[in-house]
């Protein structure tokens, strides 16, 4: 992704920006529809290369508006998607979803890089109140919004009691989610550095444990309130159990066998990644392991338990700055606007209230824990943006409770469509307020190995 | 774990490895000048021999491999205007271009008159001739560098050597760009010929600007690969469904390229990228390969192959002593190499003539690339041998195109 330092750019970049910006939905609009009889086997291929130039051009054309690149390539994957302007359609999109696994590959692997011990260390204190007191406030807040609000969503209005409470609960673990990608992509656009980015990672990366326990003991106790004749089973833990240890043991081992071959080959690191991303994936898929954990573990013993850390971290921002563009301009291409159009009033409401507990939650945590006032400010920001693990989850919650699933999870759709375009906005304002982005320019002339003096 | 995700780590593990192979001096001591071993090598993973590698499997990367062959096009078209350090001259590009077309027109005639004994009548008779044309006219420039760097040579021959084979790439591009606009159907069928050749070239030639135009006006590290992505994935996929040539708007763009101002930038880009995409679609191509053809079809192949060696002597016996001392059949002989650039304008022809006529053009371009393997190195040496030029200097002076981020250094310095 693009680092800052682009302010300088003239109106005549600008121009030739918006110029090729307006070639490529013009070649896409032309192929589908002046010629769409014609079949072609690189549809995807043609997809992609759209989704990569349209994002890469529509976030450098919204930066002086000081919106995210993220929000461009969202926005170049709305509009071209298939329910705007119908460039990209929906098998190709579904075509194009195995390059989350890598993109989620590398924000995992990326991620646990960025976790220092002695950053933790010193953020320790924060990260278990903002830990407590999120997921408390959150879970309880939300649960009870939903609750008031249930009269007006179309699938729970009709619910009794008991199951509604089991729908509460569930909408409530579901809202203490984050988005570790967004969060990643905007410290990696705008090269941030200070307590704020500190926090938000630290924050955002070790919540992904928490989240994925919540979700799990929500689901336990929700069973026998929303199905009838279903009783609590302690299994759900026995499985997350060996999932959570699994990954952890798995991440450990992938992470020393990286750093050995970083330390002793050291090249070629981006088809190295490629083969992780893809093939370990599926692998650790097979044998029931969480990947994002796996990889947010390798990169945090690559990091802490050897010197390679910053090898590692410069070849997955390389890489990253093509597969999140992609990634990201898939998400908007797949969000689906109809829906939104249909519950946007409801989904709005849900998605202020999350946002004003996830403040509340921040302003006590902060205060407890004495934190920097840069954080107490702006803490909570970074924790706004949802994206695809809140999806995934909320298909886990589908397909756990199939009666209330299908109206559960377009809402899910919604609100994570609105936390997913605000979010990332507010974080970058926030880091960009707080003095923390890096606004001197980036590195140039991207294959020229680095002075020698660099290492 | 799926197939698919079996296939796709073994084309990353030969990817890796074709990565090495750029990266340092294995180009002198390890693997085939024109990296044949991998077309075997997926012939005998395929379905005709173990079958690992079946039809359906293989052509699942069908996508990926009509990518890559783009891709060396664009690869070929960035560093068309130089040779290492040498900018290829005029008048040497201008003779492998005429060479190339020579061989082209030689083999293309013999095939078509011989075509219709073979089964193909109408179009399927001028495609057929026209692809296995354009897969006889291009020299692989790796075969001459393996050579040249392996024994030291270096001196008016080699350059002319590798000035012609880096100059013949241009020619297969072409010759299916002409096809192409020949054939029927395809989106512009109100568009005359000469218009669709136009359009293809022009079309890539457009975003190959608008590309120069985004990285010239900032080139920045992080968008860089983003916008050769983007224009290079976009190129493809709309040359290929609006039925043009992909590989003729891909060159175009790459030619582009060539002369923007950070040409040596992107180069040092690209460069490194050309193995770990060649050596997957090589293996491919290998399983591709079918063998179930009728016998004049293979008849036809055979007779190509003949045209092919016989053009390519009679034009060293008559480049004999007019460029360089050394030259002669034999030079002739060392230009019958071919590679996966050939494989790759094989697989692009399949594109828009599927069918018998696509498995024999590929078929040619597998045997001519085996043969050339066996016949051109040698003959290669010898005559560099008879110009004097073997072991002129130590192999670890010689300029390799991986070596392009030192030669931006230098060139910025001096």
């Amino acid at each position: 992704m693009s680092g800052h330092g682009s302010a300088q750019k003239g109106l005549a970049t600008r121009a030739v920006q918006a110029l090729a910006l307006a070639v490529s939905f013009g070649v896409l609009f032309a192929l589908t529809h002046v010629i769409p009889s014609i079949e072609s086997r690189l549809g995807t291929m043609t997809a992609i290369g759209f989704l990569v130039l349209a994002g890469t051009l529509l976030s450098e054309l919204i930066e002086p508006l000081g919106l995210p690149h993220l929000s461009g390539y969202l926005l170049a994957g709305i509009v071209g998607g298939p329910h705007v302007l119908h460039l990209v359609d929906h098998q190709t999109v579904k075509q194009l979803l195995p390059v989350n696994t890598l993109a989620l590959a590398l924000i995992a692997l990326a991620g646990g890089v960025e976790l220092k011990i002695e950053t933790l260390r010193s953020v320790a204190k924060s990260l278990t109140y903002a830990s407590l007191i999120q997921t408390f406030v959150v879970l309880i807040g939300m649960g009870g919004l939903f609750l008031a609000l249930s009269r007006f969503i179309p699938f729970a209005s009709g619910l009794e009691l008991r199951p509604l409470l089991g729908v509460a609960l569930l909408w409530g673990a579901l809202s203490v989610t984050r988005s570790p990608s967004a969060c990643m992509g905007i410290l990696s656009q705008t090269r941030a550095k200070g307590p704020l980015a500190t926090f938000s990672l630290g924050f955002i990366m070790l919540s992904d444990v928490v989240v994925v326990m919540m979700i799990a003991t929500a689901i336990m106790l929700a069973r026998p309130l929303i199905t009838v004749g279903a009783s609590i089973s302690i299994d759900d833990f026995n499985v997350l159990g060996h999932e959570i240890l699994g990954s952890i043991s798995m991440g450990t081992t992938l992470g020393l066998l990286r750093a050995v071959y970083l330390r002793l080959v050291g090249s070629q690191l981006i088809l190295v990644l490629l083969g992780f991303g893809f093939g370990v994936t599926a692998a650790l898929k097979y044998v029931h392991v969480d990947p994002l954990l796996t990889f947010l573990t390798t990169g945090f013993v690559v990091q802490n338990l050897s010197s390679q850390g910053p090898k590692l971290l410069h070849a997955v921002e390389q890489m990253g700055s093509v597969v999140f563009v992609l990634f990201f301009a898939t998400a908007g291409a797949e969000l689906d606007v109809p829906l939104l159009k249909q519950l946007w009033p409801i989904a709005l409401a849900l998605c202020g209230g999350r946002a004003l507990f996830t403040y509340i939650a921040a302003s006590i945590s902060s205060r407890l824990a004495n934190d920097a006032p840069v954080v107490r400010k702006w803490g909570w920001s970074s924790l706004i943006s949802q994206a695809g693990l809140a999806l995934g989850l909320g298909v886990v919650v589908k397909s756990s409770f199939p009666s209330v699933g299908d109206g559960f999870g377009s809402l899910v759709i919604a609100a994570v469509a609105i936390n997913e375009m605000i979010g990332p906005v507010l974080f970058k304002m926030a880091l960009d307020r707080s003095g923390e982005s890096d606004r001197s320019a980036p590195a140039a002339r991207p294959s020229l190995p680095p002075p020698a003096g660099a290492h | 774990m799926s197939d698919g995700i079996w296939l796709l780590l073994g084309l990353l593990l030969l990817a890796y490895l074709g990565s090495n192979l750029v990266g340092g001096r294995a180009i002198r001591g390890f693997g085939l000048p024109s990296g044949s071993e991998y077309l075997v090598l997926g012939f005998a993973l395929g379905p005709h021999v173990l079958d690992v590698l079946g039809r359906s499997l293989a052509h699942t990367f069908e996508p990926v491999v009509l990518v890559g062959t783009g891709w060396l096009a664009l690869v070929v078209g960035v560093g068309y205007v130089r040779v290492g350090e040498r900018y290829v001259s005029p008048a040497r590009a201008a003779a492998g271009v005429l060479l190339g077309i020579i061989s082209c027109l030689a083999v293309c005639g013999a095939v078509y008159f011989a075509a219709p004994f073979a089964g193909f009548r109408g179009f399927s008779r001028l495609a057929v001739a026209l692809g296995i044309g354009a897969c006889a006219s291009a020299t692989t420039r790796h075969s001459v560098r393996w050579v040249v760097e392996r024994h030291g040579a270096r001196g008016p021959l080699a350059d002319f050597a590798a000035d012609a084979a880096r100059a013949s790439a241009l020619v297969p591009p072409l010759a299916l760009t002409a096809l192409f606009a020949l054939a029927p159907g395809g989106a512009l069928p109100a568009v005359p010929v000469l218009g669709r050749v136009g359009i293809t070239l022009a079309f890539g030639a457009g975003l190959g600007l608008i590309a120069a135009l985004l990285l010239g006006r900032d080139f920045r590290r992080d968008e860089s690969w983003g916008v050769l992505l983007g224009t290079g994935l976009l190129c493809v996929g709309a040359a290929d469904r609006a039925g043009l040539s992909l590989l003729g708007a891909m060159i175009a763009m790459g030619l582009t390229l060539a002369v923007s101002r950070h040409r040596l930038e992107i180069k040092a880009m690209l460069t490194p990228t050309e193995k770990p995409v060649l050596l997957p679609v090589v293996l491919l191509a290998g399983a591709y390969v079918n063998l179930k053809l009728p016998t004049p079809v293979f008849v036809l192949v055979g007779l190509a192959v003949l045209a092919k060696i016989l053009v390519r002597v009679l034009l060293g016996a008559a480049l004999s002593g007019r460029v360089a001392r050394g030259t002669g059949a034999d030079f002739g002989v060392s230009m019958v190499a071919s590679g996966g650039f050939t494989i790759a304008v094989a697989l692009a022809f399949s594109t828009r003539v599927p069918g018998v006529a696509a498995d024999a053009v590929l078929l040619f371009a597998v045997v001519s690339t085996l043969l050339g393997e066996w016949l051109a190195p040698a003959a290669l040496r010898r005559s560099l041998e008879r110009a004097g030029e073997l072991h002129a200097v130590d192999p670890s002076e010689l300029g390799r195109p991986s070596d392009a981020p030192a030669l931006l250094e230098r060139e910025s310095h001096g």
